[in-house]
């Protein structure tokens, strides 16, 4: 009846990976794929990047590298992401940021420092990555953010994150914030959608 | 069953919202009733209360409680012939390509997975026989795999109940099962090896890479349910596991664009699928 | 409004509040709103059913806008030719000319209040404002 063949069984061979830095495109794309899972595998993917990194970086391979910092989820390895969120180039910063949205918790310890960076957009990018934080230390990360921030977009960014996970302590932060864009549609829109989330709920009956 | 307050306005915006970035799947307050069930379903059955506490819950993911909640939201019935425009657009489109891209004589290759007891494998299979004209001159092997090695060997043995062929024709069920008992058939011999199974874990490239090089990829319903680092490399297997030029296919509900920008998007007239550009391509994730 | 009733604005924008703040605006004046995170998404939706008018954010990750907008033109006819309101954070001439040049219809700059918004997308609707 059918010519829907059973095959016989094949195991391809496992190739040897060169080391990451050489090689064609699909060389590189494979061995930056197994870096994570070799001890020097850190260091082997900071290399790479930063060669990818440059202009005539393959943007295949630059996000690959990206997935396997993000694998080995550590601060570490979140360490030799940051320094991508100052990248002149777009491409980078979205793939640094999306790299550590991979990685929450390994971004833990650098998040403070990140939230006070001097570029606003690495502060904005930032704010993002306090969403998948336990609640109280976000909170307070970003509530301490919209008391010193001058630049309307960050805070739009933090009020975005907050819209989610603010809790009560939150209102006092967002109420102030209120005041200083005054003026500003958007963020008054915003701040009143995050404080009526926190302070919601419908008809509490407990 | 404890009464579940129904959400506000603003809770049912926030929990969608959080549904919506994770998934993809979008609702509004058109569809309050479809979602309020569905979060009182997960409250009560946790015993947790109020919204406001579930919601924190749910985000700090204890205990798997995202995958939960995500499959209250997905059809997690498997059966034969199950997305069946998907099958459609396999035969009348999907194939063709890849034909024309092959060399003569050059088996075409399909991998559906995660495969579980089997159902999508198998209906690819007698989809294929039923409806595309070359299954005659054109060799094909399917392979199904799956992480549970139960699955697979339930797969293998290919034994139904009623509810799983219920898209099937009497005249389809006649043709490829034989009855083995009450309301309990079972794919017949040829059918049956037609079909290889194995166990592979996508989110591990060295098992992925035993299965060699693919030309259509059934993957759908599962990477809705990683996270997304797990996504990522996921998505990476699969890319690697397909020809240049070759297509995967999601869940409906399912999309790319929370995934990975490996793939360019093809519409086609049945499904959209995603396709590994052809060597020479960029493959940065935009269409053309 | 029974001529709006029919448009259907796909808002573009990775920040769920400034999709809220659009599609409250546009339901408001009896426009359908549909919504994406990002260019990739919106590429898969406009490809399983076209819109009749993009709001596009500039500064979006992962794919910005002009990247998107750049894709979307070399679609295939409908999509390729669906108006878009491209929202920026910059107000330079240089800025409005990348933007034109990507295929932008329009250009606005933020913080964009609503009633703005339903003009704009009035009148490119060829609705009256």
């Amino acid at each position: 009846m059918p010519l829907v063949r059973k095959p016989p069984s094949q195991a391809p061979a496992t190739v040897a990976s060169p080391a990451p830095i050489e090689g064609t495109s699909e060389q590189r794309w494979a061995a930056v794929r197994d870096a994570a899972e070799r001890p020097d595998g850190l260091a082997l993917l900071a290399d790479a990047l930063s060669r990818e990194g440059a202009r005539d970086g393959d943007p295949r391979v630059r996000e690959a590298i990206f997935t396997s910092l993000a694998r080995l989820a550590t601060p570490e390895s979140a360490a030799v992401v940051v320094p991508y969120l100052r990248s002149d180039d777009a491409n980078l910063r979205t793939g640094a940021i999306d790299a550590l949205r991979a990685m929450p918790l390994a971004c833990l310890s650098h998040l403070p420092a990140l939230l006070r960076d001097g570029d606003a957009d690495v502060r904005l990018l930032s704010c993002e990555l306090a969403r998948e934080l336990p609640d109280e230390e976000a909170n307070r990360l970003l509530c301490e953010l919209l008391e010193r921030e001058t630049e309307k977009n960050v805070c739009a960014a933090a009020i975005e994150v907050l819209a989610e996970i603010g809790r009560p302590e939150a209102v006092p932060s967002l109420v102030r914030c209120a005041e200083r864009f005054a003026g500003d549609p958007f963020i008054t829109f915003s701040l009143k959608v995050a404080t009526e989330r926190i302070a919601a709920p419908a008809r509490d009956r407990q | 069953m404890s009464e579940v307050e129904p959400v506000s306005p603003e809770e049912l915006r926030a929990i969608c919202e959080f549904l919506y970035r994770r998934t993809g799947m979008l609702f509004t307050e058109a569809k309050r009733y479809y979602v309020q069930r569905r979060i009182s379903d997960r409250m009560n059955a946790l015993g947790i209360a109020p919204f406001r506490t579930y919601f924190a819950y749910l985000r700090s993911d204890a205990d798997g409680e995202v995958e939960k909640f995500i499959n209250a939201f997905t059809i997690n019935e498997t059966y034969f012939y199950r997305e069946d425009h998907q099958l459609r657009c396999l035969s009348s489109d999907l194939l063709a390509e890849r034909v024309r891209a092959k060399r003569p004589g050059e088996m075409l290759r399909i991998w559906s997975v995660p495969c579980a007891t089997g159902e999508e494998p198998y209906s690819i299979a007698i989809w294929l026989l039923e409806n595309w004209p070359q299954v005659d001159v054109q060799d094909i092997e399917i392979i199904g795999s799956d992480i549970d090695t139960q699955c697979t060997a339930a797969a293998a043995e290919g034994e139904y109940g009623a509810r799983a062929l219920m898209r099937l024709s009497p005249q389809l069920v006649e043709k490829y099962f034989v009855p083995v008992g009450k309301d309990r058939w079972r794919v017949v011999p040829e059918l049956r090896q037609s079909v290889q199974f194995s166990s592979a874990n996508i989110t591990k490239a060295s098992e992925t890479r035993q299965h060699g090089i693919f030309d259509v990829i059934f993957c759908r319903n599962v990477l809705i349910y990683f996270d997304d680092a797990s996504r990522r490399v996921a998505a990476e297997n699969l890319f690697e596991a397909l020809a240049p030029g070759g297509f995967v296919c999601l869940g409906h509900t399912e999309s790319m664009s929370r995934i990975s920008p490996l793939f360019d998007v093809r519409r086609f007239r049945d499904a959209i699928v995603y396709q590994r550009p052809h060597a020479g391509g960029k493959g940065g994730g935009s269409n053309g | 409004m029974a001529e709006t009733a029919s448009k259907r604005i796909l808002v573009i924008d990775d920040a769920s509040l400034v999709r809220r703040y659009y599609r409250e605006a546009l339901e408001q004046a009896g426009f359908e709103v549909d919504e994406a995170l990002n260019g990739v998404e919106a590429l898969e939706k406009l490809l399983a059913e076209p819109a009749d008018l993009l709001i596009v954010d500039v500064n979006m990750p992962q794919m910005d806008g002009f990247t998107f907008l750049r894709s979307l033109r070399r679609q295939a006819a409908p999509i390729a030719s669906i108006p878009a309101l491209v929202i920026s954070t910059e107000a330079g001439p240089h800025d409005q000319r990348a933007a034109r040049s990507a295929g932008a219809n329009f250009y606005l700059v933020k913080p964009v209040a609503q009633d703005v918004l339903v003009q704009h997308v009035a009148i490119m609707c060829g609705l009256p404002a």
